[in-house]
């Protein structure tokens, strides 16, 4: 009868009431089970990071014989060490090199996944929409609906300029233009978060399903229904 | 500028250059160069995630010592971390029991997390039409209203206004969405390049 499968689905049921009395208020019951989620999910995530990328770097530091691997493996490890420095601020500047060395490759990989993840594929993909000869459907409305997504991408963009002039009582005011392409810019991101919105509430909601389900799903058995 | 500065800057813009260079000329003596720094760089950061964790426990064992407000919930945090980290370690991440902790506990909890956004979802778009009522939050919210009712399964056949709903909306929003993704890259791309060059120095290169 207690097999891991009941176990599982008893201490899931258990924790969803809790997280689901969170609607009455916010409650000791609440925070116990929030509590216990970053600990199980902070251990998780320590013990997946020990598993698969420290632990094979360790065992290479120990067992290998090989000069050059030794030093690949080592270096990384005894700067991630050096870490330990920044809890104390007197010794924080010993961490440095291993944070100048996360910092610059981290500010590199994010400055060509931003060109080569992000710009050129939407810029392309911006061009794309309103390039009639790419497709063989209907010309006019492939045109109006690229218009439109491209009216979005660049008035969205226009929104967040902010650059303005200083007005005679020293107050900055941005140019009579701009203002009203920034207003029509706040509409078109109005709707875009709209719809994001609605996607996320969707999600949710799909949730919210999920977790009843699985709640009838194992009291079921039990006053047979 | 100190020496120990003036080294961290040279290593952080050195590393960033290799790895760019490597992204953009995919010489192979470059893309192993990067391959070897990205590894580091992977390692400190799982070494960074280990500090954090024990930042962690120390600040609620320091709580629990003081005996503040909220240290019994700090007792099972505590508690639920070591015993998750030590038996992963102990055994792997694969291990039945390990399964079980993801399946009873982090899932679930998560699901429940994430369904109690329903509630403060339309708790939030309330106090939007109660506080803002400009035509931005309007629109905001009638996209909302009107997306979801095309979007939600209905015991009637309404597919030609759900179908010119969504596809409207839809478009604008990709105009949109295209335009903050542009933006954010961008934002990336400004700051990457600030700590390229060494005008950001948050490793403490001051």
């Amino acid at each position: 009868m207690f097999t891991l499968d009941f176990i599982s689905g008893l201490i899931g049921f258990i924790l969803t009431l809790l997280i689901f009395s969170y609607l009455i208020n916010d409650n000791p019951l609440f925070r116990m089970a929030v509590y216990l989620f970053i600990g199980a999910a902070s251990g998780y995530a320590a013990a997946v990071v020990w598993q698969y990328l420290l632990a094979p770097q360790v065992s290479v530091v120990i067992y290998s014989e090989d000069l050059g691997e030794w030093l690949l493996a080592a270096i990384p490890l005894i700067l991630g060490v050096s870490l330990l420095s920044k809890l104390s601020p007197k010794i924080s500047s010993l961490g440095s090199v291993a944070m100048a060395l996360f910092v610059g490759v981290g500010a590199a990989t994010a400055l060509g996944g931003a060109v080569l993840g992000t710009l050129v594929p939407q810029v392309g993909a911006a061009i794309g929409a309103i390039d009639v000869q790419a497709d063989s459907g209907d010309a006019f409305a492939k045109l109006i609906e690229g218009g439109v997504m491209l009216a979005g991408t660049a008035l969205t963009l226009a929104y967040f300029q902010f650059s303005a002039e200083r007005a005679p009582d020293g107050t900055p005011k941005r140019n009579i233009v701009f203002e009203g392409i920034a207003g029509i810019g706040r509409l078109f991101i109005a709707i875009t978060f709209g719809v994001l919105f609605a996607g996320v509430y969707m999600a949710a909601l799909t949730a919210m399903i999920e977790r009843l389900n699985a709640m009838v799903d194992f009291i079921r058995p039990w006053i047979g229904f | 500028m100190r020496v120990t500065a003036i080294l961290t800057t040279a290593l952080a813009m050195a590393a960033a250059f290799i790895v760019l260079l490597g992204f953009f000329f995919p010489v192979p003596a470059l893309l192993e160069l990067r391959a070897i720094l990205t590894n580091w760089a992977m390692t400190i950061g799982g070494m960074a995630v280990f500090i954090g964790v024990l930042n962690l426990v120390a600040v609620h064992i320091g709580k629990i010592q003081k005996r503040q407000k909220g240290s019994g919930s700090g007792v099972i945090l505590v508690f639920s971390l070591l015993s998750v980290f030590t038996y992963g370690v102990l055994f792997g991440v694969e291990d039945p029991l390990m399964q079980m902790t993801m399946n009873a506990v982090i899932a679930p909890v998560e699901a429940a997390l994430m369904a109690l956004l329903v509630v403060t979802l339309t708790y939030a778009g309330i106090r939007l039409l109660r506080w803002r009522g400009d035509l931005a939050a309007m629109l905001f919210l009638a996209v909302v209203v009107f997306f979801l009712a095309a979007i939600a399964p209905k015991p009637f056949d309404n597919g030609i206004l759900d179908g010119l709903i969504v596809n409207v909306a839809g478009t604008i929003a990709q105009g949109g969405a295209r335009g903050l993704l542009i933006g954010v890259a961008l934002g990336a791309l400004l700051t990457g390049l600030r700590v390229m060059f060494g005008i950001d120095r948050p490793y403490g290169g001051d």
